[in-house]
């Protein structure tokens, strides 16, 4: 038994809150792996992943979901995407490398982010005060994400449901971000 | 007061009345009204003094452009100046009061500058304070700066709030009036994602100040029917209270929506809303605005704009004057009349300037065809006008036309010129529009109803067409087409003061004094006279202002010119400009992963960039800061201190060609470090300078991780993704900020192996046979958690720096600091960091200026010779690498009780402190409780070969003069034989 052990602690103290019409949750359970395709290594890459999860590589602004859905793959940029997923334990990176082998450089990406869910019929309403990109329904598709930037933070947001969105920014920063998004939700509500 | 002057109809809620204040004497209106209005209702004629002469004005307009009726609005902290009662919406407990005047509004003693107009032309301060010299600072500027401006601040913070907002449409519909009604309709049908927004609360332009019909409907009920239907449309999103004030580039808007401010208590929401909107096209639907007509004394209250007497009395159900007259160059002028008639107000005359035949008979009234006003009279408000026949008639209103301006300002935002349009004698929207927008109704010149309705029904159709939506053209509006003709008729000669610009007194005398003086241009015209400036921007004032320019000149109108438009439209708060970006939250805070420890043990913090970082820890009896920090640098030193040091970038770097892509990205050579090693690099500019430096560990053959700077941590993340994305696109080479993802702690001094080894899984030897200076690799600690370890050393002890997911940050530095009690272990915050790299000599942004070459810095051995890498190639210019330029350099007091200073230059001993003497610079200061003594480094001419030298640090700025010893850099180890331990 070590003298000492490290206990996790999430970015945002596992912040819950419902307003009206919306509900704000900090998602302390996702992994977050992120995978730079090698040059020359785009169809290797692309086979090893249909392979693993039944799903394509995501193309810019996409996500695209493993074949159980428990995956979500979502597009950063031109060589580089994340893969999303629950996990009970913090080994994310050791996950995705044992499935890929090498066909992918593998990064855990987990702890650099904190993650934040918006849910409700008045999310899109508060997102309007801080998300200069346009999330109307039939423009922000289902499954849709973006990286933009809201107070001066990044974000990546992703539209998970109807009306529910994942947003994901910097955690050294999440204090700042949350109090955007709960001063965006209280504005509204 | 009672509201004598209100009349039956108009679209106000007499069932909702509002109970309101004006200069602490209640009074009375409806909901509905605005509170110019609701001041006109019960009988208040009298509401501001002007600008610079003081003279009593009253309500002149009934919209944005208002140029007198500018009001204190609210109290104590929400004290808002220069509110304009024409756009402000009344509710009940509104608090207005009258500004710009010494005494009450009634008796204002400034009012003697009317009588010394003469001295107060334009221009005047230009020429009348010139002497005597010294009386400018200390008597003329105090005086006009008390003078100068309308109402006066709270001088208290502001305690509302407000937010700003991202919208996104296919079209952006500016104004709700007939054509924007038609447009949005046309738009809405086709399917488009349309914005409507409107400044009014009550949606409908004219169409609710005006009597005509649409189909069967009054204008009035068809406006608010098409309103109904488009808020039934899902794609139609109606803006009211929202005033788009600026064209921007790429179809974006700004649009300023007044959330509260119609309300008694804003609930705590914000008060105003800054839209950005993202549109992808654009049409202009705002109306025209009324101008008047140059007359002597033509600025009394009761003068007023003949739209605005008749908005009054068919909107509001208020007359402006129980005995009206009209004085007109155009159609318009008479419409007043008639409205003003029929609903049983007194006209007295119908003045036209124009010689043709009365277009209609108005019942009781004198008409005078061909006539002018030679004067006014009445000293608080107007009783009477005289026409240049001699003819004198009482009245307490008079109506005034000149013609209607298109509202063309956001035509101009991108440069677009107004062309003139002798039709309609205005100006009309010309030159390059921004791109997108396009314009209908009376703002394209379309200047009666049935024209503005096909007009904003045919430009949506091509935008729409445009856009790739499915228009099909629907039977044209029955609509009245009212009477629109006009002669320009500009200004009644006369020997008189006649008023052009009311909101800045300026006349036209002003103007002929500004041509004669030769000020000519349009732009000196505005800037000599300050014509068209301020809250209205000239809204009333700018084409009359040219026309009497143009026939002092002798040219025509458009041979004149005319000044364009900048946003905003109309006034802005500043508060909506910074939004909710106030206080603490006026920028994003980064906490690292102990702030939560570290604010529990006392901790001082200090911004570094975003970051809030532990400056130094307070314990019990430290009441100086050179206290805890002294005992910071003693104890790690003697034993063992932690640092939080996860605010330094890390960069993950992988890829087959990771090595090679290093090797070009570092000045020093990275290609053959070995796995399991980390070593110092610098960075050069492209032009040879150094700007960062840091380490780069080796975790496997294709795998690196980089530490920069905390200050340089996006800025080296931008030069990588922008040397393999564009330098070498051909290398396997991919990086990915992983700062957020560490928590990195420096755990330094004699004891700091002993310590770590209690936090290490055993398993790992630490030992610095198996784990010596400058190794790296994945370890475990505290039973099992993945970690990495790094032995580096910024303090020059034996140290190492262990990193930790950030999840468990928190938690590590607890352990941390429990492990180590047995070693008095202290933790030290960014001061002690600075105190201990200073004495090692470890050069930071003070001395890593992106100024400062490798060879300045003493470290142009690291720059290889052999191989290529950014910047290598210009390192070696000439002048960069100067035996006789300035090298970095330690200092020493020689009269060791003597603080440095940072900043002081240095200068021989016997030297002025002259430029052409100056030996350099000191970059960084620092007491050293390891030495005893005040400490520095710095730049120093020929430094490297001066060491022992006796100099002075000079600081004219604190006025200290200083002898110090040149030393080496490395005041503390300087052979390293501790952190290699």
């Amino acid at each position: 038994m070590p003298e000492f052990a490290l206990a996790a602690v999430s970015a945002l103290d596992g912040y819950s809150q419902d307003f009206d019409g919306a509900v704000l949750r900090e998602v302390t359970d996702l992994e977050i792996v992120s995978v730079a395709v090698p040059i020359a290594g785009q169809k290797k890459l692309a086979a090893k992943i249909k392979s693993a999860y039944g799903c394509a590589v995501p193309k810019p602004t996409t996500t695209t979901q493993s074949k159980d859905g428990l995956v979500r793959l979502v597009s950063t940029q031109a060589d580089q995407f994340l893969l999303l997923f629950d996990t009970a334990t913090p080994d994310g990176g050791d996950k995705v490398a044992a499935q890929l082998n090498t066909a992918g450089y593998i990064t855990d990406q987990t702890d650099n982010w904190a993650v934040l869910r918006l849910s409700g019929p008045n999310s899109r309403t508060a997102l309007e005060r801080i998300c200069p990109v346009d999330l109307h329904p039939d423009v922000f598709a289902l499954n849709a994400s973006a990286r933009t930037h809201m107070e001066h933070l990044g974000v990546l947001v992703i539209r998970t449901e109807a009306d529910a969105f994942l947003l994901l920014s910097a955690r050294s920063s999440a204090k700042s971000f949350l109090h955007a998004v709960v001063v965006s939700v209280k504005n509204v509500t | 007061m009672t509201q004598d002057f209100r009349i039956d109809g108009g679209l106000v809620d007499r069932k909702q009345t509002l109970k309101f204040s004006f200069n602490g004497r209640d009074m009375y209106g409806y909901a509905g009204d605005t509170l110019a209005s609701a001041l006109l209702a019960n009988g208040q004629r009298l509401v501001a003094r002007s600008f610079k002469y003081h003279r009593p004005r009253g309500i002149f307009s009934a919209g944005s452009e208002e140029p007198n009726a500018l009001v204190h609005l609210g109290q104590g902290a929400r004290l808002e100046p220069n509110t304009r009662a024409t756009v402000t919406e009344l509710f009940d407990g509104l608090h207005a009061s009258s500004q710009n005047h010494r005494g009450s509004l009634e008796h204002d003693f400034m009012a003697v500058n009317d009588r010394l107009s003469q001295f107060l032309s334009a221009g005047f301060y230009y020429k009348t304070f010139m002497w005597p010299k010294s009386f400018w600072e200390k008597v003329y500027e105090p005086v006009i700066r008390a003078s100068a401006g309308l109402g006066k601040l709270s001088m208290q913070p502001d305690p509302d709030t407000y937010d700003k907002g991202f919208l996104h449409c296919d079209i952006l519909i500016i104004g709700a009036g007939p054509a924007g009604l038609a447009a949005a309709l046309a738009s809405g049908h086709a399917g488009a994602r349309v914005i409507l927004a409107d400044e009014d609360f009550l949606l409908g332009g004219r169409l609710n100040s005006d009597t005509q019909s649409i189909g069967e409907q009054s204008g009035a009920h068809w406006a608010q029917d098409s309103l109904a239907e488009l808020a039934s449309m899902s794609n139609v999103r109606i803006l009211r209270r929202s005033t788009v004030y600026g064209a921007f580039d790429h179809g974006i808007y700004g649009i300023l929506e007044r959330k509260t401010d119609h309300l008694a208590d804003g609930g705590g929401k914000p008060r105003h809303v800054l839209w950005r909107v993202y549109s992808k096209r654009a049409i202009l639907c705002a109306g025209a605005t009324e101008r008047s007509i140059a007359f002597a004394n033509n600025d009394r209250p009761g003068i007023m704009l003949s739209g605005a007497v008749r908005s009054y009395a068919n909107r509001w159900g208020v007359a402006a004057g129980k005995k009206v007259a009209v004085f007109t160059n155009n159609d318009s002028g008479w419409q007043t009349a008639a409205d003003l008639s029929a609903m049983g107000i007194s006209i007295s005359a119908v003045i036209d300037t124009r010689d043709i035949v009365a277009p209609m008979a108005i019942s009781g009234a004198a008409l005078v065809m061909g006539g002018r006003i030679k004067d006014t009279r009445g000293r608080k408000a107007l009783d009477a006008i005289t026409l240049t026949s001699g003819l004198t008639v009482p009245v307490d209103c008079l109506a005034v036309s000149g013609g209607w301006s298109p509202n063309v300002q956001l035509t101009c935002h991108q440069r677009g010129r107004p062309q003139w349009n002798d039709a309609i004698a205005a100006f009309v929207p010309g030159g390059e529009l921004p791109k997108g927008l396009t314009v209908a109704g009376a703002a394209s010149g379309q200047m009666t109803l049935a024209a503005a309705l096909k007009s904003g029904r045919k430009t949506a159709g091509q935008a729409l067409v445009d856009l790739g939506f499915k228009y099909t053209s629907a039977p044209a509006l029955k609509a009245s087409d009212e009477a629109f003709s006009v002669t320009p008729f500009w200004h009644v000669s006369g020997s008189k003061r006649a008023w052009v610009d009311l909101q800045n007194d300026v006349t036209t005398k002003d103007i002929k004094q500004a041509q004669r003086e030769g000020f000519q241009s349009v732009e000196h015209l505005k800037r000599y006279t300050t014509m068209g400036m301020a809250t209205d921007q000239g809204k009333t004032a700018n084409v009359l202002g040219l026309a009497v320019m143009a026939e002092a000149t002798g040219q025509s109108i458009p041979q004149t010119g005319t000044t364009i438009f900048r946003p905003p439209y109309s006034p802005v708060a500043l508060g909506a400009f910074g939004g909710r970006a106030v206080g603490n939250e006026f920028r994003p805070t980064r906490l690292t992963p102990s702030h939560k420890w570290a604010t529990e043990c006392g901790a001082v913090f200090t911004e570094t960039g975003a970051w809030m970082r532990a400056q130094w820890f307070v314990r019990a009896g430290e009441t100086h800061w050179r206290e805890s920090v002294d005992r910071e640098v003693r104890d790690t030193r003697a034993s063992v201190g932690i640092c939080d040091v996860s605010t330094l970038g890390k960069i993950d770097i992988q890829g087959r060609d990771a090595a090679a892509f290093l090797n070009k990205v570092y000045a020093n050579g990275f290609a053959r470090l070995a796995v399991g090693k980390v070593r110092y690099g610098i960075m050069l500019r492209e032009d040879g300078l150094c700007y960062d430096d840091g380490t780069t560990a080796r975790l496997s053959e294709t795998h690196y991780v980089m530490t920069t700077t905390t200050a340089n941590a996006g800025l080296v993340y931008q030069r990588l993704e922008f040397a393999r994305q564009c330098l070498w696109p051909d290398m396997d080479v991919h990086v990915i900020s992983v700062t957020d993802g560490w928590a990195q702690y420096a755990v330094a001094g004699p004891n700091a192996r002993k310590l770590l080894q209690k936090i290490v899984d055993p398993e790992h030897d630490i030992a610095t046979e198996a784990f010596g200076f400058m190794a790296c690799g994945d370890v475990t600690v505290c039973g099992g958690t993945a970690a990495r370890l790094f032995r580096i050393s910024f303090s020059g002890e034996l140290a190492y720096e262990i990193a930790v997911p950030t999840r468990y940050g928190d938690g590590l530095i607890r352990a941390l600091m429990s492990a180590g009690r047995e070693f008095d272990v202290t933790a030290y915050g960014v001061e002690a960091l600075s105190v201990m790299r200073i004495e090692k000599g470890h050069p930071v942004g003070s001395e890593l200026t992106g100024q400062t070459t490798a060879l300045e810095l003493g470290m142009d051995r690291m720059v290889s010779k052999t191989k290529d890498s950014i910047g290598s190639a210009l390192s070696q210019r000439s002048e960069l690498q100067r035996d006789d330029g300035r090298r970095l350099v330690g200092l020493i007091p020689v009269d060791t009780s003597d603080t440095l200073t940072a900043g002081a230059h240095f200068l021989d001993i016997g030297a002025a402190a002259k430029m052409e003497n100056d030996l350099g610079w000191m970059t960084s200061v620092a007491h050293s409780p390891t030495l005893g003594h005040s400490i520095g480094l710095g730049f120093v001419k020929l430094g490297h070969i001066r060491h022992g030298d006796v100099i002075r640090a000079w600081d004219g700025v604190r006025g200290t003069d200083i002898k110090v010893e040149i030393t080496s850099p490395h005041f503390y180890d300087p052979k390293g034989g501790l952190q290699r331990a």
